[in-house]
């Protein structure tokens, strides 16, 4: 299996790490906001603990460490193992001056 | 209290063995250097900072710095890009302190890491350079895919290297460069010495020019 990096061009799946599903968006509350605290905490249980089990197409994270150590975007089918797309993960590099991606 | 005497040693010290290794007869297949004397920066741009430091390496170098896999050479100084928005500047080392200058032509816009004495730069030519090559790297290294000036951050044999391909060194003549980080070095070049050693191998200790 070879990906392609979108700074390096194409390599072999064992530089890269997978980390999961990059789908999940950290819960968001304002500080003494109101929330309940079941909600707060069912939201956070959520994000950190609970995937969803795709079988065709999805979004993931994954880390080009035997590379140029950038965090990656890719779209892949679970089933066919068919990368779709490789994109850079918000934040990699220096260029954009907001610091990462949630 | 005794006094502690630090003497600048190469990490190849024991591993190089000058001279023609392998092959049959007397044939050269591949020269192996390991290239001594080198300054090497790791430059890496601020965030939001990214045009000002290929200004700042433009008036140092007077080329741009490389925003692709390329190595480009400049005012006594190849950079070598190593990742977004960052690349490594080697040049032959000089007395005085080169690191001093680098941080003050990019200071507030890059962060820099002296890497002089972490990594061991080892060269690779001749005509069975790439046949050895293919034995511990994934790379192509095709004239069509990896031209003159080609760089890659990748990993051969589990370990991290900048690799990269002599700009201007002709397709039959290609010389590859490969920065390793000195502690992995010996296991490298057994690893290296060992996949060329069918071709007939001449290795040898250069200094940079």
């Amino acid at each position: 299996m070879r990906i392609a990096c979108p700074f390096c061009g194409e390599r072999e799946n064992g530089e890269f790490t997978y980390l999961g599903d990059a789908s999940p968006k950290r819960p968001n509350f304002a500080v003494d906001g109101g929330e309940s605290p079941e909600r707060v905490e069912d939201a956070f249980y959520d994000y950190v603990y609970l995937r969803d089990n795709v079988a065709g197409v999805m979004r993931e994270y994954w880390y080009h460490g035997g590379g140029c150590r950038s965090w990656l975007v890719a779209e892949r089918n679970t089933v066919t193992h068919e990368f779709i797309s490789v994109t850079a993960a918000p934040g990699a590099g220096a260029a954009s001056a907001v610091r990462a991606g949630e | 209290m005794a006094d502690f005497s630090w003497n600048v040693q190469s990490p190849l010290q024991q591993a190089l063995v000058p001279g023609r290794h392998g092959g049959a007869g007397t044939q050269v297949g591949v020269t192996l250097e390991e290239v001594r004397g080198v300054s090497l920066v790791q430059v890496m741009a601020r965030r939001g900072r990214v045009a000002e430091t290929i200004k700042a390496a433009k008036k140092l170098f007077s080329v741009e710095p490389p925003d692709t896999p390329r190595a480009v050479s400049g005012r006594n100084a190849t950079l070598i890009w190593s990742g977004p928005d960052q690349f490594m500047v080697l040049s032959a080392r000089q007395t005085g302190d080169q690191f001093a200058k680098l941080t003050a032509g990019f200071a507030g816009v890059a962060s820099l890491s002296d890497q002089s004495d972490g990594r061991c730069l080892i060269r690779i030519a001749g005509s069975g350079a790439r046949q050895a090559l293919a034995k511990f790297s994934s790379l192509d290294l095709h004239d069509s895919v990896f031209p003159a000036g080609a760089a890659a951050t990748t990993a051969v044999d589990h370990t991290a290297v900048n690799f990269w391909r002599e700009p201007g060194s002709v397709d039959e003549n290609a010389v590859f460069n490969m920065l390793v980080f000195t502690s992995f070095a010996d296991s490298l070049w057994h690893t290296i010495l060992d996949s060329c050693l069918e071709y007939g191998v001449q290795a040898s200790v250069a200094h940079a020019a």
